[in-house]
């Protein structure tokens, strides 16, 4: 008789389709890390990778894998296959997105973003002022969406007495991406009416830039041309969407964390403000929002003795290689006090000076988040400011469903759905 | 000119090998290494003005 050789559970691919996998991947990511490193998923035809290294490898491999959605000698036009129209994340590797994306990248870091501090500072109290009497808040809908669009839309120089339509427009929308049906019709109604808005600005601020960010992109040349009125409402939609959703989204994990899994760390970050930096950092290790990202290999590549052809799609699970137990200890516990474990700003690199490792969250490389910094000091600050002016926090009901993605649909975007808390003036 | 990179100052943030593969590569490291420490040519003393603008650690210069 021969040996018995344990290749693990059987990992059925239906699964990543499931309400159970919506709800808790993390089970199934480390079925994923243990027995299948490079997962062939037959039914959605690709390739899943989970383990930490394995994940970085992948992001800094720019010659093997490419992050356009498009094949290079198939039918495809431009813009077709995104909700919000044109925009630079369909340009995969090319130096047509590099260029693209130094248009703004520059305005999220450095000297340009320490020069918006006083307007994040500001909007988190106009905000903050508009609950702090009723003592009790709904965290996604009051606080975490109303901030980052807020900041986006100011930097992008749009008018403030506008500012509260634009964050009407912007929750239609993403409810849209997530929800479908009826919600998607409002979503795109809700698209529609904001570029109709933006049309005659975009036109104006062409003719007559001033220093804000959409007079930025509309004046940028990339090889001598100007973008197209239809490319610009593209790029505007996706620093919305990228720069809204995703740190609304952060922002909301942090206080869930907070209040239902480590309420003892909770206290900490009440007598220790500087330590929302360090949640900040868990959360994105622990309990990410964006968990998958996708590239397709330019070449025949060999993973864990797993052939995946040219032209293969790959799935990048950053949020099982930030629970790689080959990586970090106690993988699944939340601790915004972990030293295994890069604290403090991320790097493009995903290399770090003390030598630890960094979280997934932001992916690595040619697409690394370009609103990193920003969404770190967005959620700090405006997480600091409204710890200041409460006291005696507490989460209103004793359970909650929590963390969750509400659908295929929504690009696995993880949050919670609701998140109400009490609190006592300070 | 000269572009220079202070080394205390970098802490591996990528953006300028990322953004600029022009003027700069990734060290086996995680540091930048300059691929044209002389540089005359316009549209590379622009890939350097661009890096040091969003060099996050402001430790990029360029010098005569």
């Amino acid at each position: 008789m021969s040996e018995a050789v344990d290749i693990g559970p059987n990992i059925d691919p239906r699964i990543f389709d499931s309400e159970e996998f919506q709800r808790d991947p993390f089970p199934i990511y480390k079925a994923l890390r243990d027995y299948h490193p490079c997962f062939h998923d037959r039914f959605h035809n690709r390739w899943v990778i989970s383990r930490y290294w394995d994940v970085d490898g992948v992001f800094q491999d720019n010659e093997s894998f490419d992050r356009g959605v498009y094949e290079p000698d198939g039918p495809y036009e431009f813009g077709t296959n995104h909700v919000f129209g044109p925009n630079i994340l369909e340009y995969g590797n090319s130096n047509e997105h590099r260029r693209l994306r130094n248009i703004v990248a520059g305005q999220f870091v450095g000297q340009k973003l320490n020069d918006f501090m006083p307007m994040i500072d500001q909007i988190s109290a106009e905000v903050i002022d508009r609950f702090i009497d009723q003592g009790e808040v709904e965290m996604t809908t009051q606080f975490s969406s109303q901030v980052p669009i807020r900041v986006i839309s100011n930097m992008l120089g749009l008018p403030r007495e506008d500012e509260d339509t634009f964050v009407e427009w912007y929750q239609l929308l993403i409810a849209g991406l997530g929800f479908g049906g009826e919600h998607m019709a409002r979503g795109i109604q809700a698209r529609n009416d904001m570029w109709d808005y933006i049309d005659p600005m975009i036109r104006e601020r062409s003719k007559n830039p001033g220093e804000d960010l959409l007079s930025r992109i509309c004046v940028a040349e990339i090889d001598g041309n100007r973008m197209s009125v239809e490319e610009v409402k593209g790029f505007v939609a996706l620093l919305l969407a990228a720069g809204g959703d995703t740190t609304d989204k952060a922002i909301a994990n942090m206080w869930y964390h907070l209040l239902y899994t480590r309420p003892d760390q909770l206290q900490d970050v009440i007598e220790t403000p500087e330590l929302w930096d360090d949640c900040f950092t868990e959360m994105m290790r622990f309990d990410p929002v964006v968990h998958a990202q996708f590239r397709r290999t330019t070449r025949e590549v060999v993973i864990h003795d797993e052939v995946i052809p040219a032209r293969g799609g790959v799935v990048l699970y950053l949020g099982a290689g930030n629970r790689d137990e080959r990586v970090f200890k106690d993988p699944d516990t939340f601790d915004i006090r972990r030293e295994d474990l890069h604290m403090g700003r991320e790097n493009r690199s995903g290399r770090y000076k003390d030598g630890k490792p960094g979280h997934l969250g932001f992916g690595i490389g040619q697409h690394f988040c370009m609103g990193y910094a920003m969404a770190r000091q967005e959620s700090a600050i405006s997480c600091a400011r409204l710890m200041e002016r409460i006291k005696n926090v507490r989460p209103k009901f004793a359970d909650h469903p929590g963390i969750s993605s509400p659908s295929i649909d929504s690009g696995g975007f993880r949050s919670p759905q609701e998140l109400w808390m009490e609190f006592d003036p300070a | 000119m000269k572009v220079k990179i202070d080394l205390e100052k970098c802490y591996k943030a990528g953006e300028c090998y990322y953004n600029h593969p022009e003027l700069f590569k990734m060290g086996e490291d995680g540091f930048p290494v300059v691929l044209h420490e002389e540089i005359s040519d316009e549209s590379l003393i622009k890939h350097a003005n661009e890096a040091i603008e969003v060099c996050p650690a402001v430790a990029i210069s360029l010098e005569d």
